[in-house]
């Protein structure tokens, strides 16, 4: 399999020093992930102290920002590499602004959840915001075993569950509109939801963008602004060529 | 003559055969030189042309159907033949003994990954696989902390302070609560173990929940019991014979209020988080307090206090003051009227805070030292009744400072008395307005 191959071909050229730039990168991503797992718990189990903390671990993220953005600046400086090396560093200083982005709609989420925990809770409980909460969460984390993994094939199939999000999003949003017409007395708590699961939605996004950037790093195609059909019809017709 | 040998004169044979011959043709030709010359060529090419075969039949790998040939180049290539097959031989039982390996360890209920001196994934058996969710071949060579990300586990393979196993709850994708310990061998390799812990970690739970639970459920039959008893060991009206007893009645159930409110404080202090909060304590107030208290109610034993530093701590005010609070109170309970109960308060040089609470009482024997903090552990049965207490006092101590990162330090001699220490570490010191250390976790 092409990917394979290409992984291990490219595992094989990392020296140290990259291997423990992209170490770092993911342990930033691990601890993101963390911190969108206590959010929405902390929604979910209308647990407010849970939420302030998450708030105030954001400051952890924004470091580790910073320090894995000089890291790569000093790489880049004097090691100045090419191709495949150059790639990995690009995407990882791509990669760890959109961990930062996550890191704030976490925080987002805490802070909201602690407001809400105080607030008379739903029937439902916030169910329709657990089946999104939990396909998102898996993006990210798929999105960053994809990087751990160079592995381009499952990068494009997370990518592709941003569909899902957004269609949830929706439903959520008309199901949140039609309570607040029901009783306008909710509406303070409903616009609390919709903003949690408007952070979601970016969440998705950003996870969606870290897709990307593993497939540039692996077949050096920078995807962005493609929409995914044609991502898949290019990788599947590099794939067939010998 | 063996093989060898025997190989040797043929090889030597036909060459001093084809000499002779040589020197047959030169007679024949005139130039015994020429038909030599001749006659070595046919046997140089002769060699040449077995050399060519023997290559050939090397390069094909058709290791089946070895070239005939005699003499030198036959000993050669069975031993080539013979060769290879010791190789596949060896090969065949490694493959055995891997095979069997590798179902041994599928069998295993514990996941078991092998890592290299950079965490690097070697090698991994089937119940990793499914508990990590790790890719047959895709992910060997990849670091253990870019797939499992849980902060807590990049931080233990970080520290690499192995000593104990981390435990992590909804750990992974189903939620399970894993233990993963890592064990060092060999040159520089680690094993890293992980196990499905849910099941404990489930009946831990359950078992604080019960005490938590029975204790509130024991709380109001108790108040009711305690507020009749009150009344009527203050009734003048009732049988002066029962006054006795209802004295002891109510003795008792105040104990039994003493040991629900000490575990539900216990129970609290299991729920809550592993480290306490942050908040400045002032340290000499507390104990002039405590001291204030202590000699109002009792006359004797005498306690002194002496405080040594103006030092406060970083930490939770009604937890800190439950430790001191027991201490003193063991103190005084286990002492004589005549003894002497001393609370010593200081700070070292290298920044830690001390209390130090020592009684001139009946001391612990030294085999019963090491158990004292345990739930309703009592050094001798007798001891304890008659001077009350609900046995969960020291326990209370232990955990209240273990989450203060302290602990606790216990010196005792039978007949001379006993010196209770607590050490608190230096980020929990309080230097009267500044923080005891910079890197004070926040």
């Amino acid at each position: 399999m092409e990917t394979a191959d290409l992984s291990h071909h490219i595992s094989r050229r990392f020296n140290e020093d990259l291997e423990h730039l992209r170490g770092r990168a993911l342990a930033m991503g691990g601890f993101v992930e963390s911190q969108l797992a206590k959010a929405l718990t902390s929604l979910y189990e209308g647990d407010s102290s849970l939420g302030e903390s998450v708030a105030l671990d954001d400051l952890k993220v924004n470091g580790m920002e910073v320090s894995i953005d000089e890291e790569c600046s000093r790489i880049l400086a004097t090691r100045a590499p090419a191709a495949g090396d150059l790639r990995v560093v690009v995407a990882i200083i791509k990669a760890i602004t959109d961990l930062e982005r996550i890191g704030d709609e976490g925080e987002k989420i805490g802070l909201i959840a602690s407001r809400l925990a105080s607030m008379e809770r739903p029937e439902n409980k916030y169910r329709e915001i657990k089946h999104l909460g939990r396909i998102v969460s898996e993006m990210v984390h798929d999105a960053l075993d994809a990087f751990a993994r160079l592995d381009a094939e499952s990068a494009l199939r997370v990518a592709r569950q941003d569909r899902l999000v957004d269609e949830e999003y929706e439903a959520i949003h008309r199901q949140c509109i039609t309570f607040m017409m029901e009783d306008p007395r909710t509406i303070r708590r409903v616009l609390d939801v919709m903003w949690v699961v408007r952070s979601l939605e970016r969440i998705g996004d950003h996870a969606q963008n870290i897709c990307e950037y593993v497939i540039y790093m692996v077949h050096g195609k920078d995807v962005r602004h493609t929409s995914l059909e044609d991502v898949e019809r290019e990788l599947r017709a590099k794939g067939s060529q010998p | 003559m063996n093989p060898v040998a025997q190989a040797w004169a043929y090889t030597l044979a036909r060459v001093a055969g084809l000499a002779g011959l040589g020197v047959l043709l030169g007679l024949l030709l005139g130039s015994v030189t020429v038909g030599l010359l001749v006659m070595l060529s046919v046997a140089l090419t002769w060699q040449l042309f077995n050399l060519y075969r023997l290559d050939y039949w090397l390069r094909a790998r058709n290791l089946r159907e070895p070239p005939n040939a005699g003499g030198i180049w036959g000993q050669v290539i069975t031993q080539v033949v013979r060769l290879h097959r010791r190789k596949r031989f060896h090969k065949q039982r490694l493959l055995d003994v891997f095979r069997e390996l590798r179902h041994s360890t599928a069998a295993m209920p514990d996941g078991v990954i092998v890592l290299n001196a950079n965490n690097e994934i070697l090698w991994f058996n089937r119940m990793a696989m499914r508990l990590l969710a790790l890719r047959r071949r895709i992910d060997i060579g990849i670091r253990i902390s870019n797939l499992v990300r849980e902060p807590r586990f990049v931080q233990f393979l970080d520290k690499a302070d192995f000593s104990a196993p981390l435990e992590v709850p909804r750990a992974n994708r189903d939620g399970l609560a894993l233990s993963f310990q890592v064990v060092p061998y060999g040159r520089q390799q680690r094993l890293l173990l992980v196990r499905d812990v849910s099941r404990q970690v489930a009946l831990e739970s359950m078992r604080k929940d019960f005490v938590a639970n029975a204790s509130h459920e024991l709380r109001s039959p108790l108040t009711v019991i305690t507020g009749y008893l009150e009344t009527l060991v203050q009734d003048t009206d009732i049988d002066p014979m029962l006054q006795g007893p209802l004295g002891e009645m109510r003795r008792q159930s105040d104990r039994m209020n003493a040991i629900v409110r000490d575990l539900l404080e216990l129970s609290r202090l299991d729920a809550g988080d592993a480290e306490a909060p942050y908040d400045t304590i002032d340290v000499a107030g507390l104990l002039a307090m405590l001291n204030k208290d202590v000699t109002a109610r009792l006359r004797h034993p005498q306690v002194s206090l002496v405080i040594e530093s103006p030092a406060g701590l970083l930490g939770d005010e009604a937890e800190v003051h439950s430790v001191f609070a027991n201490l003193v109170e063991n103190a005084v309970k286990y002492t004589p009227d005549e003894g002497q109960v001393s609370i010593r308060w200081w700070v070292d040089a290298q920044g830690e805070a001390h209390l130090s609470v020592t009684d001139t009482g009946m001391g612990i024997p030294a085999e019963h030292i090491p158990r004292l903090t345990e739930r309703f552990y009592r050094v001798d049965a007798g001891r304890a009744r008659t001077t009350g207490g609900t046995g969960l006092g020291l326990a209370i101590v232990k955990h209240a400072l273990e989450h203060h990162g302290a602990r606790l330090h216990i010196e005792s001699e039978e007949g001379v008395g006993s010196t209770f220490t607590c050490h608190f570490p230096a980020r929990r010191v309080w230097q009267g307005g500044r923080q005891g250390t910079i890197d004070a976790a926040g």
